[in-house]
């Protein structure tokens, strides 16, 4: 990344500023945008955390860091950091991992390779609005597909005790369920990912290893696992990055019901500009957030130190 | 390497069950949508409608009043539409000199385009609803489309790609005597050809099933999309599932056909940059 076809143009060439010129032309939408939608709004909206203030108020009261200090001792905030880094523990392990075997699957160069793409990436092209809609109705408790089909196996464990689940309105399964979702959902990206880092292992290295007598375990565990990791770095980091800002599932299926249990940091922050109109706290809030994913996100790079290959 | 014949049919039939049930939810949407409001709910899962009815697609248009559902399909086509095409516009020329001119600070500011792509989009969520309240664009298409112009993943995509063009096209250009504006208008975009392909499906994806957005910007009925007018319907018909299934069918189905003719591009687009649009 940042080598450029010939070497980057030093600040202290002569006639660097000329070459300039005819660049800026080109570059003056893009930036006029970017600075507008994008530098701008980071600038403001820190700013505005450090402001008490209601949307429908003229009057913006400077509070210095009090917004701050105030997230950290507010019990709906505390919540939704707990609930999100639940959501997050959960989705970004076990979606790694279904996308991992289907990826592993596709890589044995079966038959209808193209199809298989197809199925396991379209549920990625739905609107979270459809997806959250469509498992609404697969999690419904009297007539939802997933109870229909769980009912046999209930009913083989606890026998007439056996009732069906209200997935969204149990305090203990909502979360579970729309991680279930959330995974189904986006499975797909990180399945083609894995397949091009599959894909990019030297089948010389297996030959080698199946001289060496490796069954196909031994093989996956020392040639595959560390050659991929590059690949899961990336798809976590990535992950968590969409895993944090989790926000239509929650809002459309449970409203972050019940009680509270997957009221979300994105979800919060909504409600604090949105309904509450409280505008300098919901910035506060998305600092927060901010904050905390850089947090975790470096941390990721820490612990996985393998930096190449990323975009 | 020798090819164990059973872990291919192990792998192959695995794949297909994992397939099936990946494509389950959506053929039970499909097969809800075409269910008599009245045979939605059974005490049994059935699959094939007995008889297949459209009349949830009927009630769809006939709602007009609670839910223009023709409205938010033309907002939602003519949004995605100017987003896709001012998208691949506004990229491909910032694009360009970051790949192919030098320029003070050009690799400064390739990085500072790039770092931003790391950043949470709803970091800017409160600042720029408060940026289009002011220019007065609240609730109207300019909300819509304007502000996500500014994405960096277009700028990153078509300039990783425009590395790649060989240099002695571009210097043949020169010496022919054309500028940079001709050289960019008649080599570099030709050539660029398939990244604008994959840029295009990929913003399209992107446009048509924005969510957080058109939610926060938008607040008459007329001026809802797709996703948020379905949301909408689901607050107002709970628990009609064969209306609700078939609203986010006919949601569905632009961004399911342009995957299925597009899928290269989709597929090429993934593994290339590793992220969706």
């Amino acid at each position: 990344m940042g080598s450029g076809a010939e070497g980057s143009a030093g600040w202290a060439d002569r006639g660097a500023w000329r070459d300039l010129a005819p660049a800026v032309p080109f570059l003056i939408p893009y930036l006029v945008l970017f600075t507008v939608f994008l530098v701008w709004p980071l600038a403001h909206g820190f700013y505005l955390s450090l402001h008490d203030w209601h949307l429908l108020e003229p009057r913006k009261t400077f509070v210095g860091l009090a917004n701050y200090a105030g997230i950290l001792r507010d019990d709906l905030f505390l919540q939704a950091l707990g609930n999100t880094a639940l959501y997050v523990a959960l989705a970004v392990p076990l979606g790694n991992l279904v996308s991992l075997l289907i990826a592993i699957g596709l890589n044995a160069r079966v038959r209808g390779e193209t199809l298989f793409k197809l199925a396991f990436y379209l549920p990625t092209v739905l609107s979270v609005a459809v997806v959250a809609i469509l498992w609404r109705w697969l999690y419904s408790t009297e007539f939802g597909l997933i109870n229909h089909y769980l009912a046999p196996l209930g009913r083989l464990v606890a026998g007439d005790a056996w009732r069906p689940i209200p997935w969204l309105a149990n305090p203990s399964w909502a979360m579970p369920s729309i991680v279930f979702a959330s995974v189904w959902w986006g499975a797909g990206g990180g399945m083609l990912i894995y397949l091009a880092g599959l894909r990019a292992v030297p089948e010389s290295f297996y030959e080698a290893a199946v001289v060496d007598g490796a069954g196909p375990w031994r093989r996956f565990w020392s040639i595959t696992w560390p050659l991929l990791k590059p690949t899961t770095l990336f798809n976590v980091v990535v992950g968590l990055i969409g895993a944090f800002q989790v926000f239509g599932q929650v809002l459309i299926m449970t409203n972050g019901g019940p009680n509270n249990h997957t009221l979300t940091l994105v979800l919060y922050m909504y409600r604090t500009g949105f309904s509450l109109f409280k505008m300098g706290y919901g910035c506060a809030v998305a600092y927060a957030i901010f904050l905390v994913v850089l947090v975790v996100t470096v941390a990721q790079f820490k612990l996985l130190p393998y930096r190449d290959e990323m975009g | 390497m020798r090819t164990e014949r059973w872990t291919v049919w192990l792998a192959w039939s695995l794949l297909a069950v994992g397939a099936l049930a990946f494509l389950a939810p959506v053929g039970w949407m499909v097969s809800t949508s075409f269910k008599e409001e009245s045979k939605v709910a059974t005490a049994r899962p059935v699959w094939i409608p007995d008889p297949p009815v459209l009349d949830n697609y009927r009630s769809l248009g006939e709602k007009i009043e609670e839910a223009p559902f023709g409205r938010w399909l033309l907002n939602s086509a003519l949004v995605s539409t100017s987003v896709v095409v001012l998208v691949l516009l506004i990229c491909a020329l910032t694009a360009y000199p970051l790949a192919r001119m030098r320029f003070p600070g050009r690799d400064a500011l390739f990085f500072l385009i790039l770092a931003t792509m790391m950043l949470p989009s709803q970091a800017t969520l409160i600042p720029n609803f408060l940026t289009v309240q002011a220019l007065g664009w609240f609730d109207t298409y300019a909300a819509l489309i304007i502000p996500g112009l500014a994405g960096p993943f277009g700028v990153f995509l078509l300039r990783q790609f425009m590395m790649t063009i060989p240099r002695e096209l571009e210097e043949a250009a020169i010496v022919d005597g054309c500028g940079p504006w001709r050289t960019w208008a008649q080599l570099i975009l030709p050539l660029s050809r398939p990244a604008l392909a994959t840029l295009a499906v990929l913003t399209f994806l992107g446009a048509w099933n924005d969510f957080m957005w058109p939610l926060v910007v938008t607040n008459s009925l007329e001026m809802r999309t797709v996703p948020i007018g379905i949301m909408i319907f689901q607050g107002r018909y709970t628990t009609q599932y064969g209306l609700l299934m078939a609203s986010a069918l006919v949601a569905s189905a632009p961004v399911i056909l342009a995957f299925l003719l597009l899928q290269r591009f989709v597929i090429r687009g993934i593994v290339l940059t590793g992220l969706k649009g």
